[in-house]
């Protein structure tokens, strides 16, 4: 992590660096992309990017299996065995 | 740090609540109408599992409470937050001082703006992505934006749990 640009972002509305490296260390134990990346090379913005990129595929996900769980819902026959399997669990 | 398996039952539980309200009071939904019903749903449910401890999760309850359970509005636009730029990003603007190029080479100094200037993009495209993150000042950002990606990966997870389960059910070969 280069202190050289610590010296430059001063103030406190910026992401501090001690933020980045938090950032860092909880993110490599959740994401597989930082997780490969040598520890002491990485760069500030870069983990941002990195970042914006996981929360962006994570959305596409949920709409995906929100997608998928609509069309299970949809192809069950009002009346089947089933749909009321389904309903019993939602209405636990 | 919640357990992680109660927060999920917690999501599950509350998830259901809502998908059942909703199939209750809108019988014959198209299939966007009911996709959109379940990711709300479930959205709003891992939100309310935070308790109002943090930020993104208030932001996006009050973002979606018009949309909620309401039969009769089918797609009424949902709340923007109503803090358009923040103040703090306004000053983070105004306070990017020209480079002080004091003894620095010239290229030094332009390669610290460029990067400055990348930080502070890839900053602003984080906050866009979480729920209420333009009005969030960069000291909670990323305690913040941990704890929205780990509820993601719970809500991921259960919702995929149920989506298989029930593909099992309705083809059980």
């Amino acid at each position: 992590m280069s202190s050289r640009r610590s010296r430059q972002q001063s103030g406190s509305s910026r992401i501090s660096d001690d933020q980045i490296i938090e950032l860092v260390s909880k993110l490599r134990q959740l994401v597989p992309e930082i997780r490969d990346r040598r520890s002491d090379k990485v760069s500030a913005s870069k983990v941002l990017q990195e970042t914006c990129n996981y929360i962006r595929n994570l959305h596409r996900e949920v709409d995906d299996l929100s997608e998928r769980l609509s069309q299970l819902l949809a192809t069950i026959d009002a009346d089947s065995a089933e749909a009321s399997i389904i309903r019993s669990l939602i209405n636990q | 740090m919640r357990n992680q398996s109660s927060v999920k039952q917690e999501f599950l539980r509350k998830w259901i609540t809502g998908l059942r309200r909703y199939s209750c009071e809108k019988k014959n939904m198209s299939f966007f109408e009911r996709k959109k019903a379940i990711k709300l749903s479930a959205d709003l449910a891992m939100a309310s599992t935070r308790d109002k401890t943090t930020r993104w999760s208030q932001a996006l309850i009050a973002n979606n409470t018009d949309n909620v359970f309401i039969a009769s509005s089918s797609s009424s636009s949902p709340k923007k937050s109503s803090s358009s730029r923040s103040r703090n990003m306004t000053t983070l603007m105004r306070r990017s001082r020209p480079t002080r190029v004091k003894s620095a080479k010239k290229e030094m100094s332009s390669a610290r703006c460029i990067a400055k200037r990348l930080m502070e993009k890839r900053t602003r495209k984080l906050k866009n992505l979480l729920p209420g993150g333009e009005s969030m000042d960069e000291g909670c950002l990323v305690a913040e934006t941990l704890d929205y990606i780990q509820s993601l990966r719970d809500q991921i997870e259960v919702m995929r749990c149920l989506v298989t389960a029930s593909q099992l059910i309705i083809n059980p070969s």
